[in-house]
């Protein structure tokens, strides 16, 4: 048996590391994976001990620009844990709903990359195209596109003009449109679906060892979600469903995700009806926090993010534990890509969610010359899709 | 060179290499590629090898062990090639500076021709300044 | 509140220090208990294991994993306080649960932790860093 290596990365960037793999292959198959992370440590753990509370929130945001809302709301609920302080109603509803666009935004982003990895560049720019009236609608409410600085300690920073709420509405409206038209798209597309059903399939019980969660695990038959199990901020208030689905292959977490953003968009939208009518502070102020340690979680649109805070009575925490759900997602990876082809190796990974950009544009690069066996695992990607298509209309 | 240069300034091949960022520079620059900002209408384009690219695009504070990769993919372009610094990452190192993790000096590692500041960018602020690059070009043939 | 009476009556004498604070249960283990421990939280009540965090403290070195009990939204934190800060050892957990691998390798990689039974104790984050740097979240750190 001669087995091959083909290196990806480093630059693969995903949540605080981007990461090397390298892909054993016997042939076409993949035998076994290694991965290499760090490149992307900045040591936030570090850096957040010498900073005050509300500090670590704009630290923390930067520790991924695509949960820029879930990793700040762990951190509050993390210190919010240590003393039980109370939120005012409205400033929970303003949490929820900056929580759950976020959720929409990740989601259309990751469905835009997956059909850019398999040959769908259609796809991706309609998803992304989607993806603008939400980013606008960020813009409105919080000022930035990206990294908002919502969230305070005992509730937020900027209140939701009741003008722009109509607006608001009814940008929602064309979003949840559009989102029927690519999930019936995603659904009945007869390509899609052979290309990517039974590609990677994460068993339950692999999934349950491995401790995933989000997506990943729901797509697996976990029925976890921090949102329903330890619902914090207006999360008891709202009505959504739990999408679960069986297969665990990359066909049902594309089809969690789709779904996901059908019940955000009903989310939102209750929020938004919400904040028409109930009025009040939006911020609690918080003098002290006492010594003690706290846990803090949210369902980042790719799992649990937890924060764990432990302080001395002073305003800055002595140690500030911080865990992305990718951090226990992408060891899944392994498990689902044992005796996978080659071509279907890139769509698993990305069906994780770990990474956003330019995974084609890495491979290859660093170790062409010393490598004489990399390919590139995109052209692989779109081929097998090509085969398929052809496949299917003949 | 007067002739590469004139190539040059009409349309730019764009590589994008992310030292430690957070991700949300490296979603903005991709954000530039579709339908809403579209750069391709300038003739901007991002390709999947260093060795067809005119620009760089480097976002992110290196940390101290993808510093020496980057300063590769640096030497394995073709000369002249634009280096641009995205975000305030690049410029100022934002929050991260008392880490213990970075490279303090990223001028050392790669030179930079032109920075935009901005934590991410609005995607405005990029088109503009890839604009100001294409006059700068264009001024010097 | 099942789950936590079921739990301390089962492992009577082996958990102490036993904070009970709406839905996260904090308890101090010794080290020689903490596979047991972790094992009938994983196995028998089905909880998940989150992470864990390392912690250097004036007394020594603490580990406090974090299981979560998704069911019933609780969170237990068995803590193992590593009084020997110069050779901190403790039992590795990774064959009971196949997720705390890489749990394990980072607080190896930024503590110096060892875990007897580690599959592969090597640093995660900085293997092959280029400036070698060693355990940087211990106190004595040097840049
Ligand atoms: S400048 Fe800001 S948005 Fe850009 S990579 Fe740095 S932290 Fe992220």
């Amino acid at each position: 048996m001669s087995v091959n290596k083909i290196p990806v990365g480093p630059f693969h960037p995903l949540l605080e590391e981007a990461e090397y793999f390298e892909l054993k292959v016997d042939g076409e198959t993949v035998v076994d994976i290694d991965l290499e992370i760090g490149w992307m440590h900045r040591g936030h753990e570090f850096i957040s001990e010498s900073k005050t509370f509300t500090q670590s929130i704009f630290l923390v945001e930067r520790i991924c620009g695509i949960c820029s809302t879930s990793h700040p709301l762990a951190l509050v609920h993390a210190v919010e844990d240590i003393d039980n302080i109370e939120i005012p109603l409205r400033a929970r509803y303003i949490r929820t709903l900056i929580g759950e666009l976020e959720r929409i935004h990740s989601h259309l982003l990751w469905i835009g990359l997956a059909g850019h990895f398999i040959g769908y560049d259609t796809l991706w720019m309609w998803a992304w195209k989607y993806r603008e009236p939400i980013l606008q609608m960020f813009e409105m409410i919080t000022g930035n596109r990206n990294h908002y600085g919502m969230m305070r300690v005992g509730g937020v920073a900027r209140d939701v003009d009741p003008v722009i709420i109509p607006k608001l509405l009814e940008d929602l409206d064309i979003v949840d449109q559009k989102m029927v038209m690519i999930a019936g798209a995603a659904k009945d597309d007869p390509v899609l679906r052979s290309r990517l059903k039974n590609v990677g399939i994460l068993t339950h019980q692999a999934a349950v060892d491995l401790c995933a969660v989000g997506p990943t695990a729901r797509a697996s038959g976990i029925a976890i979600d921090v949102r329903k199990d330890d619902p914090t901020d207006a999360y008891d208030l709202v009505e959504f469903n739990m999408i679960v689905q069986k297969n665990g292959d990359v066909y049902d977490k594309l089809v969690v995700r789709v779904l996901e953003t059908l019940e955000s968009t009903k989310i939102v939208r209750q929020c938004l009806e919400k904040l028409k009518v109930v009025k009040g502070p939006i911020l609690n102020d918080v003098k002290e926090v006492s010594e003690g340690e706290g846990i803090g979680r949210y369902e980042a649109p790719r799992g649990e993010v937890f924060h764990y805070i432990r302080s001395d009575g002073t305003n800055r925490p002595i140690r500030h534990k911080v865990r992305a759900p990718s951090y226990v997602n992408i060891p899944t990876y392994v498990a689902s890509c044992k005796g996978i082809p080659v071509a279907d190796a890139l769509i698993t990974l990305a069906a994780v969610d770990p990474c956003y950009c330019c995974t084609e544009r890495t491979i290859q690069l660093i170790d062409a010359n010393r490598n004489p066996v990399a390919v590139d695992l995109l052209k692989l990607s779109r081929e097998k899709t090509e085969q398929v298509r052809r496949e299917i209309h003949d | 060179m007067g002739w590469y240069k004139r190539r040059l300034a009409k349309s730019l091949w764009v590589f994008h290499v992310s030292g430690s960022p957070c991700n949300n520079c490296d979603i903005e620059i991709l954000d530039l590629l579709t339908p809403k900002y579209d750069l391709e209408r300038f003739g901007i384009k991002l390709v999947g090898s260093i060795r067809h690219a005119d620009v760089l695009l480097v976002t992110g504070v290196f940390n101290q062990k993808v510093a020496p990769k980057i300063r590769k993919i640096y030497e394995q372009a073709p000369k002249p090639i634009f280096v641009v610094g995205v975000g305030t990452c690049m410029s100022g190192a934002c929050c991260f500076r008392d880490s213990y993790n970075i490279v303090e000096d990223r001028q050392a590692v790669i030179p930079v021709d032109l920075y935009i500041p901005g934590c991410p960018p609005k995607p405005e602020a990029m088109i503009a300044a890839v604009a100001k690059l294409l006059g700068v070009l264009n001024a010097r043939n | 509140m099942q789950e936590i009476d079921q739990f301390k009556e089962r492992m009577d004498g082996k958990i102490s220090h036993l904070i009970d604070k709406k839905r996260r249960f904090y308890f101090n283990v010794e080290s020689e208990n903490l596979r047991e421990v972790a094992e009938y939280l994983f196995k028998n009540l089905g909880c998940r294991l989150s992470t864990a965090t390392a912690m250097e403290m004036m007394h020594g070195i603490e580990i406090l994993y974090h299981f979560s009990l998704d069911r019933a939204g609780q969170y237990f934190c068995p803590r193992v306080v590593i009084t020997d800060k110069e050779h901190p050892k403790v039992p590795s957990i990774t064959s009971i649960i196949g997720g705390a691998v890489w749990i394990e390798r980072e607080m190896f990689d930024l503590w110096g932790i060892e875990f007897d039974g580690h599959p592969r104790m090597e640093e995660l984050l900085t293997l092959h860093h280029p400036q070698g740097l060693k355990q940087p979240m211990r106190f004595g750190r040097t840049e």
